[in-house]
């Protein structure tokens, strides 16, 4: 009786976060697109008569040191930084999930070349690949995203890999192939659909890690470059306002912690949904 | 002989795990490989099918009626495959694709071998189902809610589905309890009369031979010992070792005797 009583807790709580999970993240989308087809303010008209407002009605959240409103900022803000972060995980994602495939399903030389390569990319730590990346090529979101797609895929590639391996030596597979199936169908329809659940519950636990990345890189003038607002960029450039309106840099940060969160709380309930298998859900 | 193997011999890079095998089978038999865990029975029936991982080389033929197995290309080998020979494993839950219906299974399988019509792939799908006692309500259901039985009759049904030359069953009962695994024999008995398909059948449980085994062939530590019919075999058992399992084999006195206790009591 007492297991039972968890067990509808705890089904309780996964629902609270999966209506908490999408809302937010509906609502993320929704004022995204509402921001993109209608603006009040451009974000980068300078208003210098007009700097470091305070909050009003024109400006709901203030202006910035050159009079630029701080609201559409923030939200313009969110279309780079994450629309940045997703463009940086679907590389990763496009490059590590076939290479792992491959080298999980046909093994051999394809395996040991796609692994040592991985090895090579991970003897690296992401910062200072970045850090490299922008002194060799010159400080830019381009890249950064390319510096962080190197980094990534390596772990998609071994996940992806890991799990192949093992589902490749079951019986299902060994039928598969004994039906005649051809190496390309079980892989795409026998392999990739056990594989792809596990993928999106790192993608997404990835995704705020790579909005990090790229605010803190931005931060340090390695990211986006003014005056496109991004928030680390933004948290970077009203930092010597700071004593005087640090609401300012309250709120790009505010958006960043919310929108990592977010994500995080996604990648929960996503690795719960794809816990069950298929079991409960006919 | 449908199946001939001639000297096969499977070496890895440090030893010789099957060495120097011969067997041949006939149209239509039931043939049991016998041998306890690691003699090598299950890896020569990976080597029928190409299914071995590249790392291990295999020398000898494998020939299956006039076409040697062994030197067909990849492109060939999924030509046999599914169509003239067919496996049944051990592992009933890992045989199937635990996110794909009962049906998919079916369906992708025609589909591979070249049955799109929709009409026709109903009507062969009921009427294997029925053919192996189960109703088409299974269908629409994934394997994780199939019995362990059930599934094994599927299985049975998917083997047989394009009446091959050849069914290989890998121990096909050993998961199952011994009730559901009787019925399963049974069925696969009944059905092999009705289809006359030929079994290769890989156990180690000696009254699945008794009862079921037209001629057998006793394997251990990668070698064939000892072949023969099942009544010379059981009876006059040639090789100690033989002699070993047969005595060591568990058996009930209503069954058939294995005569050798008769000749010790002589």
């Amino acid at each position: 009786m007492k297991a039972m009583t968890i067990n509808i807790d705890q089904r309780k709580k996964t629902k609270w976060k999966k209506v908490i999970a999408i809302t937010a993240i509906i609502l993320v989308i929704v004022s995204l697109l509402y921001t993109f087809a209608y603006l009040r303010h451009d974000s980068n008209h300078v208003d210098m008569g007009n700097r470091l407002a305070g909050m009003s009605l024109e400006h709901p959240l203030g202006t910035d040191h050159l009079g630029r409103d701080m609201l559409t900022r923030i939200w313009i803000g969110a279309q780079y930084t994450i629309g940045y972060s997703a463009l940086a995980l679907l590389a990763s994602l496009l490059i590590g999930v076939p290479i792992g495939l491959l080298s999980g399903y046909f093994k051999g030389m394809i395996d040991r070349v796609f692994m040592r390569s991985a090895d090579a990319f991970l003897a690296f730590p992401d910062t200072i690949v970045a850090i490299v990346l922008a002194g060799l090529l010159g400080p830019g979101i381009g890249n950064l995203i390319l510096a962080i797609t190197l980094i990534k895929w390596v772990n998609y590639a071994r996940l992806v890999r890991s799990t192949v391996l093992a589902e490749s030596q079951k019986e299902y597979i060994w039928i598969a192939k004994m039906n005649g199936l051809s190496p390309r169908k079980i892989v795409s329809k026998h392999l990739f659909p056990h594989v792809i659940g596990s993928v999106l519950v790192m993608a997404s636990l990835d995704f705020g890690k790579v909005i990090l990345l790229i605010s803190a890189f931005s931060y340090i003038g390695l990211g986006v470059q003014p005056p496109m607002p991004e928030w680390g960029a933004m948290l970077n450039e009203l930092r010597p306002y700071f004593n005087s309106m640090p609401q300012l840099m309250l709120y790009p940060g505010l958006a960043i912690v919310i929108v990592v969160l977010l994500t995080n709380l996604l990648g929960d309930y996503l690795r719960d949904y794809f816990d069950v298998k298929k079991e409960g859900k006919v | 002989m449908i199946l001939s193997i001639k000297d096969v011999t499977i070496k890895n890079k440090d030893n010789t795990i099957i060495d120097n095998v011969s067997l041949s089978i006939r149209e239509g038999e039931w043939f049991a490989l016998v041998g306890q865990s690691g003699s090598g029975k299950s890896m020569i029936t990976q080597a029928i099918g190409q299914l071995l991982p590249s790392s291990l080389k295999v020398e000898g033929n494998i020939y299956l009626r006039d076409t040697d197995l062994l030197s067909l290309d990849k492109k060939e080998i999924r030509q046999v495959r599914g169509k003239r020979i067919t496996y049944i494993f051990q592992n009933y839950l890992g045989s199937f694709t635990p996110f794909h219906t009962i049906e998919h299974h079916f369906k992708e399988y025609m589909r591979v071998q070249g049955l799109n019509d929709t009409k026709l792939q109903n009507e062969r799908m009921i009427e294997s189902l029925e053919s192996v006692a189960l109703s088409q309500h299974l269908l629409k259901r994934f394997p994780s809610q199939l019995s362990g039985g059930q599934l094994q009759r599927v299985s049975i049904a998917l083997a047989l589905l394009f009446s091959p030359d050849i069914v290989i069953a890998d121990e096909m009962t050993t998961a199952l309890d011994s009730v559901s695994g009787y019925k399963i024999l049974e069925l696969l008995k009944q059905r092999q009369k009705e289809t006359n398909c030929t079994i290769l059948f890989i156990t180690h449980d000696w009254r699945h031979v008794r009862k079921y085994a037209d001629r057998l062939a006793v394997m251990k530590d990668g070698q064939i010992i000892e072949s023969g019919g099942k009544h010379r075999i059981l009876d006059h058992p040639q090789h100690s070792y033989t002699k070993q399992l047969i005595k060591a084999a568990p058996l009930l006195r209503k069954q058939l005797p294995s005569g050798l206790d008769q000749e010790e009591i002589l």
